[in-house]
């Protein structure tokens, strides 16, 4: 998996999505999750990394599960007999349905950001989706931010504490300074970026160019004919 | 030569916005999930992320608050989106198709306003329609519609004061205050402001 094109993957991952949101049926939620994954785990992606991530998905589909089952609109409406799980109860039926939505839609996502380069990403994106330029290098100089910019907040959050005020994560007494110093950042980057040639709209070259390879297409062939039409038919 | 509409300042502050407010959900997420834990019982989850939900709408409404562009709202809430999906969003790969959504929703606001009302009535606007757009997307895309009218209805009016509270007071309240630090002078927001004189020493 982290060797196809991020483009491609993000298009073979995404289409299904749509296809199980139009005929809810908790087997192929169910099934999606379990070939996500099994993917993801042969992707030797640390075990530590994929319980973290996936700790509070479970929650999340758990506490979907309880609203679904408590709260459901009306059993004639299921779309899907209970009976495919033997399940006797629509309600029981409709909390599985929204739970292991969840659960379906989450593996997606979480295989696709654990095996796939940020910065690849964004060249793929560019590339095959004619992504303007000067957007794409404006993301990866804000995406590069991101780790000053979590240490900027706990930075003015600590200082309120030893003033021995305390403040909500949203006081405009922590997002003032954060704001202020997200405006300079994005000042000096851009002054930065344009001295380089980061900016108007000549072509460049690229080092590594992002390139569709036969695995690629194969990937693109399941994900937007063969599962849907499954999807559809199964 | 044609002036280009967006420069790579617009671009970079609207991207870095995504990231402020991406890193504030990622704090508050945690609060959310606990909260959500406590509710789950009830099958009252929902509700514990839906409290929180205005904090997505922030960062559209306060870049369109500053730079005052046609546009903005809609391209700001995209890049804020992507800067999610750079993050790993566990959520699914449409993240972006929802800040699409998201955006469109505060952008017709300020369009019907014809991108001349910046006030706490038009931000508010722009947050419940985007809050309404994205609960749409919502009722297909996570089969809302199995859940009972009743439940649907009091999602909908949480989100609602959610993004008035976020969107509207919130980011009216921060884009003044920025403002009047004075360094948004090179935006429309600071150049409709009367800066205060500088007295040096």
């Amino acid at each position: 998996m982290r060797k196809l094109d991020p483009a491609c993957k993000f298009i073979a991952l995404l289409v299904p999505t749509f296809f199980l949101a139009a005929k809810p049926n908790a087997l192929w939620n169910l099934a999606v999750f379990a070939v996500c994954f099994l993917l993801l785990f042969f992707s030797r992606v640390r075990l530590r990394l994929i319980v973290g991530i996936y700790a509070p998905v479970f929650l999340m589909a758990a506490a979907m599960f309880m609203t679904g089952y408590r709260f459901p609109s009306d059993s004639s409406s299921l779309p899907v007999n209970a009976a495919s799980l033997n399940i006797t109860s629509s309600a029981v039926y409709n909390g599985l349905l929204m739970g292991s939505r969840v659960l379906a839609y989450a593996a997606v996502g979480v295989l696709f950001a654990l095996t796939t380069d940020r910065i690849h990403m964004v060249k793929s994106f560019r590339r095959h989706f004619r992504l303007p330029q000067s957007f794409a290098y404006g993301l990866l100089a804000a995406w590069g931010i991101f780790p000053h910019m979590a240490q900027e907040y706990r930075r003015a959050r600590a200082a309120l504490r030893m003033r021995g005020r305390k403040a909500l994560p949203v006081s405009p007494a922590v997002l003032k300074p954060l704001l202020i110093k997200s405006v300079r950042w994005s000042e000096e980057l851009a002054i930065a970026m344009e001295s380089k040639g980061f900016s108007g709209a000549a072509k460049r070259t690229e080092y590594l160019p992002c390139r569709i390879r036969v695995p690629d297409l194969l990937l693109l062939l399941v994900g937007c004919v063969v599962l849907p039409v499954l999807i559809l038919c199964l | 030569m044609k002036q280009e509409v967006w420069k790579l300042r617009d671009i970079i502050l609207m991207a870095i916005f995504g990231v402020v407010f991406a890193v504030i959900y990622l704090v508050i997420f945690d609060g959310g999930m606990a909260l959500s834990t406590v509710l789950a019982p009830l099958g009252l989850s929902n509700y514990a992320f839906e409290v929180i939900y205005g904090v997505w709408f922030m960062a559209s409404t306060l870049a369109a608050y500053i730079i005052r562009k046609p546009g903005v709202a809609l391209i700001t809430e995209v890049l804020a989106s992507s800067i999610e999906l750079l993050m790993g969003n566990s959520g699914g790969l449409t993240v972006v198709l929802t800040g699409a959504i998201q955006g469109a929703g505060a952008e017709l606001v300020f369009l019907l306003f014809r991108y001349k009302k910046w006030n706490f009535l038009s931000m508010s606007l722009a947050g419940m329609l985007s809050a309404l757009f994205i609960f749409c997307y919502e009722l297909y895309y996570l089969s809302y519609y199995l859940l009972a009218p009743s439940v649907l209805i009091g999602q909908l009016a949480v989100r609602f004061v959610s993004a008035i509270v976020f969107s509207g007071i919130l980011c009216k309240v921060l884009g003044d205050l920025l403002a009047k630090t004075g360094v948004l002078k090179s935006y429309a927001i600071g150049a409709s402001l009367k800066q205060p004189e500088v007295y040096d020493d």
